[in-house]
């Protein structure tokens, strides 16, 4: 019950603005990985940015950046930001995907 | 000594080895894990349209994040050093390359490589080769060594042999007349102070004829072949103590014997020689009015004194030769060591029990 309620909480706040962005959530998850590697590293920084969103901390490129209007900051509950950013880290890991 | 230094110049001699061929080994698994990295690069940007993870036959290779938690392996052998760049595991070689950019979340690429041990055939080889030739420099160097510094005390022993031999030869003729000519002096017209004095000339020269004995049979008859035949050895004390009465009354010694019936098979000489030094010495280390005591059982034969006794601790060096532990005695040190060499011959085993001023037992058991 709770994977299909946080599911909700990632296609609900996060799909529907992205669908609109000229990279897609999976190029901006290969972003994220370049730069913080690790399971722990990389969810602490995107919450990091959602709750702060800003140019210098953004790990996407400066034409990105400068093309596309800064997202404001997330109005989801600490817990439900935890379930969504966890939800996007299961979809795209790159664990157990190669072969 | 040796050997532990061989074994201390053989380990540091492996590890240099082994060493110098991790750092030859470097340069390629440097050049395999650039080459990696660019295929990581590659997949990273076609990543998931493409997920086949790049192999090469020359290597196998692994990816680990930024907390060694591995993306993917196909390492044989997954005991990784993070934070040794290249290392040697059984039988494979690991180099770790830390990435700046992380593709696909890699920090770590590892790169494993067989490890064919030619190198170390070569080395055990070196090292069996020069540690036999280094261990038999060292033993030729040690022996000379030994020889240089201990050639002055064989020089005085050599020397000291060659004295006692030569001066034992020229006391035979001279102390055989002096015996010779006590035994025929008539002692019956002789005055009181003329018989003590020549008591005096018989003890010395009895003293002198047991050292004399003792050399000759040290520099001359111990090569002899033996005579064994069965020794009544209560008749052979008897004879003995009869022998050494004169110096038993000079020190006014008391003698206890109890002797039972005894034989053994041995060469009488040498039989004579181990009871003579045994008595002679329980006189001369003897109190004056002291005892001496002899018992004989069937394979015992035990002599002691009331006499001044041996420290414990020199007891086992009292057999050596030259060795004597009382300056004011005469005598060259050589008695025990032939009681000892005697005893050894025959299997007959010695024990000796002492006490500081109380005296000494010699127990012979055969």
């Amino acid at each position: 019950m709770t994977g299909i309620h946080a599911q909700d909480i990632f296609e609900r706040n996060c799909i529907p603005c992205h669908q609109e962005l000229p990279a897609s959530l999976q190029e901006m998850f290969k972003r994220y990985l370049l730069v913080y590697s690790s399971e722990i590293n990389m969810k602490a920084g995107i919450k990091h940015f959602l709750l702060y969103p800003s140019k210098d901390i953004s790990a996407m490129s400066d034409l990105f950046v400068d093309t596309v209007e800064m997202k404001k900051k997330t109005s989801l509950s600490p817990k439900e930001l935890d379930e969504a950013v966890d939800i996007y880290w299961d979809t795209y890991k790159v664990f157990d995907k190669l072969k | 000594m040796i050997v532990l230094m061989i074994i201390l110049l053989s380990t540091y001699y492996y590890q240099t080895q082994e060493k110098l061929m991790l750092s030859n080994e470097r340069a390629s698994l440097f050049k395999y894990a650039y080459i990696h990295a660019k295929r990581m690069k590659v997949l990273h940007h076609f990543f998931d349209e493409r997920v086949t993870y790049p192999r090469d036959p020359r290597f196998k290779s692994a990816i680990y994040d930024v907390e060694f938690k591995e993306i993917f392996s196909l390492l044989e052998n997954k005991n990784i050093h993070f934070h040794e760049e290249i290392y040697r595991l059984d039988k494979h070689i690991h180099f770790v390359k830390s990435l700046d950019d992380f593709y696909l979340g890699t920090k770590y690429i590892v790169i494993e490589v067989e490890d064919d041990g030619l190198w170390k055939e070569v080395i055990w080889k070196n090292m069996i080769g020069y540690g036999l030739a280094a261990f038999f420099i060292f033993l030729l160097f040690g022996l000379y060594l030994a020889k240089l510094f201990l050639k002055p005390m064989r020089d005085s022993i050599v020397l000291l042999d060659r004295f006692i031999k030569d001066t034992t030869h020229e006391l035979n003729t001279p102390l055989s007349s002096i015996l010779a000519n006590i035994e025929m002096m008539d002692t019956d017209v002789m005055v009181e102070k003329n018989r003590k004095k020549l008591k005096r000339i018989n003890i010395a020269a009895k003293t002198v004829s047991i050292l004399y004995k003792d050399l000759t049979y040290l520099t001359l008859e111990q090569e002899k072949e033996n005579k064994d035949e069965p020794i009544d050895i209560k008749l052979l004390v008897k004879s003995r103590i009869e022998y050494f009465d004169i110096l038993l009354h000079s020190k006014e010694l008391e003698y206890e014997l109890n002797l039972e019936d005894a034989s053994i098979v041995m060469d009488k000489r040498k039989l004579t020689r181990v009871i003579d030094n045994l008595i002679s010495n329980a006189i001369k280390y003897n109190k004056r009015n002291g005892t001496l005591g002899i018992h004989l059982r069937a394979s015992e034969l035990t002599i002691w004194d009331t006499g001044i006794g041996i420290k414990e601790r020199k007891i086992p060096y009292m057999f050596d030769r030259y060795t004597r532990f009382n300056e004011s005695e005469g005598g060259f040190g050589v008695g025990l060591s032939i009681v000892k060499k005697i005893l050894d011959e025959y299997d007959i085993t010695i024990k000796v029990t002492s006490k500081i001023n109380e005296g000494t037992k010699v127990v012979l058991t055969w």
